[in-house]
């Protein structure tokens, strides 16, 4: 059976979970007096586990009797790897044993990370490693377009890239089938075939103005030129002499000197060096962290805030050395945000983290919600694009993101909100009058991919809220909850009196509570993002508790409340820009890097563009750690 | 060669659109020593379809020739019941849990064809296996310019968290390549055709220069990324690999070309058979898919393809049928009778599909019979029933006899718990591979032939 990997972010969450009831900062600075085995550990074991995992009955095939010490569960890491796993998504023990308290997980947990695993944030800094990463297909259409000044979108006809994460562009994740490659040759072809009909961009981009002059002799030069460009970096006198021989063979093979030319570009565009994020480790066998070179690091910047090669200014910066002088990178970052292609980076990350993509895909039943159509769906999407542009260019707090009294709209969007006032299809920035709405938690757009066709979803829209507001997501339902029988006598009511009846089986109260109490906090608006006062003859009732925090009585009060964890928010909304900002997952070593932000940016009023430069300034962002194990097969 | 032409004859011919299919006019021609009767080629596809089936009116009550039909086949395959298997019992138990908690969306597709479990990742380290499809592929995919076909209507639009912790690479892909490389799908109907077909006059004198160009630039990036490969780390190493082998996938292809003795002289479609696009209606975009799959089976330019009906937990929702309500929404029944008959609804939506297929395939002729006899097409869902997520007992249809290695028109019934992948493990067999066993197969499904 393999083992789900354990060092992954996940593994956090019931932590996180205990967090979302009483916050400490310092959950993993491991301030806390170190647990002992024998006394704190221990009798939690054997008082929850043991009856099963024994040498007897050997459940699962798994034994915890024989552990004596530390050392003697040092020896066996890959089975306390599971046991950690299992403990923190909740699946052990069984739902019908009894479990131990919040408190002694804890213990055990800060036990397993500190004292098993030696996690701590105090060490040698571990900036993780990106798995050599492919573009996505946004990023090669820009890439094309600034390197080529392509107008049409050749990666359209890519495969979609596949999600982890939460983003499409994580270097585990994207594959590279031999369809794609295929497509790239494709596409390589239509871009050349395009340019070379451009005598402008001819001009501008290669320096060609006219191709039938071209020689054998200017081959090295321009694709010298083209690749130093393309890869991001120097193109070596090697790679040079290599395209330009290529070049050259073709025309040896009794083709015009033009189609030579032609097939040296196409072979940049479908060379690894182009298509991959390549980074070097200067020294494969040792996995000590060090700082990425000026030219990977300009190239990290780019894509994050572009998705995109950097411009002249940025690859000049980083020939010249001077990325990580003082100031640099932070003008950097200024600049590059008021840049027309940070456009890629407000949609795609928008998109991404309110999962706002699946408004493409959603079908809300139109006869129930006639109001809904594709334009209305589109403008649910520009809202939010809108709002979180607005907020990073004018450097608005991130808390603005939970609650605020503005948004922005159109004259159907206004429409659909009750907004009178708003006449252009164009959007404007709007302010509400009613308290009814305020961040993206009351956006159209979250609203309806939370919701089923024909009825809202409290359970789906509370989730929603725990995994990317709070950054505390439930913990899977346990084994067993899709068999159980439903009640025989229907259920009936509302949509809450029958959620609470359903509520009613202990298995699933726990967490259903906290996800069902925000997602019915939000029952004012109806399946897509219109407000309501009734829900068929029976009125809305959106009070609700959450819990530690206190009660709520509208969609209001519970924005207030969730504003009032702004530290849990800060770590979840740091975490998915890291992520995005590094193409992979956050693993427990970052948590520490993760904390250093939110504690330097809550000093700045959770300010978005300190955000962005302190995510680039981070270890995780400037740095990377070689492969263990070094050089592969 | 009064009526039977040579491959010379044809290649010479090309550029005109031939008629009639290679097999038609080629049976009886001796070529370079080849035997004169080359049996037909064998072809296997599978359909997928997600969220289990409603299996009360899906399985039969009798086992053998004389089955009765359940209303959900009797409706929708009737006319096929002499050119179909059903196949109760098989089991995908890499679906199950199996200790990984929740997630048997994700698990059910991406273990359907591999029969392993999958690791549980968002995205780091994704581990399954190589899928059936994929095993034939690199056993008699050399025969074709495409070793397969992976198709799709989906493209995998999903964003955030796909299943319970799963990469959303696990429930929208059917086919792996290898352990961790999906195959990506096609959902364009108008990509396909031009891929299939397009490729204008590639034997013509301009198709064989821009073949030629193509091949040096795969040697040159073949050299810079076996250069680029010294300087990685392992897990580095493993994604350019991806790149190293699809570079080797392609030059093999157009050295076939190269070589037209190697390339077979195609049957062309007309002009009119290229779709416009992805049609907005989602009936008339899987029976788009289905006309293509059943064009490259036809060109014989592919034998093994997959075919995704929808993403594993699609909640699409079914108007046009009288189904306002999400498909995944709904196969969570709680056994209320109204959803029980949408649910039904929907499953007989996705089998007429199968059945449009079936009928394409029934008219299009290969020697004296038709493509569906020579074809092995498997139907089928990684669930059984939606509500409980079971992943035994699975709705599993085959259609078609694989040109007489298959004796259907019969209903079988396994005992519990037989694998799913003993079925593939006997599939894979007819297509020309022998495996002594296939992923967590426990031996070969009995009586399929007899």
């Amino acid at each position: 059976m393999p083992l789900a990997p354990v060092k992954k972010i996940e593994l956090l969450r019931p932590l996180l979970l205990a967090a979302l009831l009483a916050f400490t900062s310092q959950a993993f600075a491991g301030d806390e007096p170190p647990a002992n085995f024998k006394n704190d550990v221990l009798p939690v074991f054997k008082k929850n586990c043991i009856g099963c995992h024994n040498n007897d009955k050997k459940r699962g095939g798994v034994t915890l009797e024989g552990f004596n010490s530390l050392e003697d569960v040092k020896k066996n890491i890959k089975l306390w790897e599971r046991v950690a796993d299992k403990l923190r998504t909740g699946e052990m023990p069984p739902p019908e044993k009894p479990r131990p308290t919040t408190a002694q997980l804890e213990v055990v947990n800060r036990w397993l990370d500190a004292q098993v695993f030696e996690f701590s944030c105090k060490g040698e800094k571990n900036p993780g490693r990106v798995t050599l990463r492919r573009l996505n297909r946004l990023e090669y259409n820009n890439t094309v377009r600034d390197l080529l000044g392509v107008t049409f979108l050749p990666a359209e006809e890519f495969p979609a890239d596949d999600v982890g994460y939460g983003f499409d562009h994580i270097g585990d994740v994207l594959t590279l089938p031999p369809i794609l490659l295929e497509k790239y040759l494709d596409a390589a072809e239509d871009i050349v075939s395009a340019l070379f009909k451009n005598r402008f961009n001819l001009t501008r981009y290669l320096k060609v103005p006219a191709p039938d002059k071209v020689t054998i002799k200017d081959y090295p030069e321009i694709l010298g030129t083209l690749a130093t460009k393309a890869y991001r970096r120097p193109a070596t006198p090697a790679e040079v002499k290599k395209l330009s021989a290529m070049a050259e063979s073709v025309v040896k093979g009794g083709e015009p000197v033009v189609e030579g030319l032609k097939a040296g570009i196409q072979a940049v565009l479908v060379s690894p060096h182009f298509l991959f994020h390549v980074e070097i480790d200067p020294d494969t066998s040792s996995t000590k962290p060090h700082p990425i070179n000026q030219f990977e690091l300009a190239s990290r910047l780019s894509y994050f805030l572009w998705s995109s090669l950097p411009d002249e200014t940025l690859f000049n910066l980083a020939k010249e050395n001077k990325l990580r002088q003082t100031g640099v990178i932070e003008a950097e970052v200024a600049r590059l945000l008021k840049d027309a292609r940070a456009k890629s980076f407000t949609r795609n990350f928008t998109e991404q983290w309110l999962q706002l993509r699946n408004l493409k895909t959603v079908q809300p039943d139109r006869a129930r919600f006639p109001s809904f159509n594709d334009q209305l769906r589109d403008d649910m999407a520009t809202e939010s694009v809108m709002y979180f542009s607005h907020i990073t260019k004018e450097n608005r707090s991130i808390l603005e993101f939970v609650d605020s009294n503005y948004t922005f709209a159109n004259n159907r969007l206004a429409r659909h909100y009750g907004i009178p006032n708003v006449s252009s299809s164009d959007f404007i920035k709007v302010e509400f009058k009613d308290n009814k709405r305020g961040g993206v938690i009351t956006q159209a757009g979250v609203l309806t991919i939370t919701s089923n066709p024909t009825r809202t979803s409290p359970v789906k829209r509370g989730k929603w809220i725990l995994e990317n507001i709070l950054g505390t997501p439930p913990p899977p339902p346990p084994p067993g909850v899709d068999e159980l029988k439903e009640d025989e006598k229907a259920l009936t009511g509302t949509l809450r009196q029958r959620m609470e009846q359903h509520r009613a089986n202990p298995n699933c109260a726990t967490c259903h509570q906290r996800m069902d109490a925000m997602g019915f906090g939000l029952e004012n608006f109806n399946p897509v993002g219109a407000w309501r006062e009734m829900d068929g003859q029976h009125p809305i009732d959106a009070a609700g508790e959450l819990a530690g925090s206190g009660k709520f009585a509208s969609p209001r009060e519970l924005r207030q409340l969730l504003v009032g964890k702004s530290q849990l928010f800060a770590r979840c909304f740091t975490e998915k820009m890291l992520i995005y900002a590094t193409g992979r997952g956050m693993e427990r070593a970052d948590q520490c890097i993760i904390d250093a932000i939110v504690e330097n940016i809550r000093k700045d009023n959770f300010k978005m563009q300190a955000l962005l430069v302190e995510v680039v300034k981070s270890d995780t962002f400037q740095m990377r750690k070689a492969n263990r194990g070094g050089k592969g097969p | 060669m009064s009526k039977q032409l040579s491959r010379r004859t044809l290649l010479r011919g090309l550029g005109v659109s031939l008629a009639l299919p290679w097999l038609d006019a080629m049976s009886g021609t001796t070529i370079m020593g080849a035997p004169a009767h080359t049996p037909a080629p064998r072809r296997l596809a599978y359909f997928y379809v997600p969220n289990g089936i409603h299996m009360q009116d899906f399985t039969p009550s009798e086992t053998g020739a004389n089955y009765k039909m359940p209303y959900l086949l009797e409706s929708t395959l009737a006319p096929f019941k002499k050119n179909l298997l059903v196949l109760s019992g098989l089991t995908c138990d890499k679906a199950r849990a199996n200790g990984d908690g929740p997630g048997d969306h994700a698990r059910a597709l991406s273990s359907f064809l591999t029969g392993k479990q999958a690791r549980k990742t968002h995205g780091a380290d994704l581990r399954i296996g190589v899928s059936a499809d994929q095993v034939v592929a690199q056993k008699v995919g050399g025969a074709t310019r495409f070793s397969s076909l992976e198709l799709g209507i989906d493209k995998g639009m999903n964003a955030g968290n796909c299943d319970s912790g799963y990469s959303c690479a696990y429930s929208n892909n059917l086919s792996w390549r290898s352990e961790s490389t999906p195959m990506a799908k096609e959902n364009d109907p108008r990509q396909v055709f031009e891929r299939l077909f397009a490729s204008p006059g590639e034997t013509s004198a301009a198709g064989i220069r821009r073949q030629k160009i193509r091949k040096s630039i795969l040697d040159t990036v073949n050299s810079e990324a076996k250069g680029l490969r010294e300087q990685l780390g392992a897990t580095d190493r493993r994604k350019l690999d991806e790149y190293l082998n699809a570079v080797r996938e392609i030059e093999i292809r157009l050295n076939r070309v190269e070589n037209p003795l190697l390339e077979k002289a195609r049957f062309s479609p007309p002009e009119s058979a290229r779709p416009s696009g992805i049609p907005q209606d989602f009936s008339a975009h899987m029976k788009l898919m289905c006309d293509m799959l059943a064009l490259a089976f036809q060109a014989d330019l592919s034998r093994v393809a997959t075919f995704v009906l929808a993403n594993e937990g699609s909640n699409r929702s079914f108007k046009n049928i009288g189904v306002s309500e999400g498909h995944h929404e709904l196969s969570h029944h709680g056994n209320d009778k109204d959803k029980h008959e949408k649910i039904k609804k929907i499953n007989q939506f996705y089998l007429q599909h199968f059945a449009y297929f079936l009928e394409k395939l029934s008219g299009i002729k290969e020697g004296n019979q038709s493509l569906l006899h020579q074809s092995m097409v498997v139907y089928g869902s990684g669930i059984g029933d939606g509500n409980r997520h079971n992943h035994d007992e699975l709705p599993i249809l085959v259609a078609g006899n694989g040109g007489g290695a298959i004796l259907s028109g019969r209903h079988l019934r396994y005992t519990k718990e037989t694998p799913l992948n003993n079925l593939h493990l006997s599939l894979i067999e007819r297509m020309g591979a022998n495996l002594p066993s296939f992923g967590d197969s426990t031996g070969r499904l009995e009586n399929l032939s007899s």
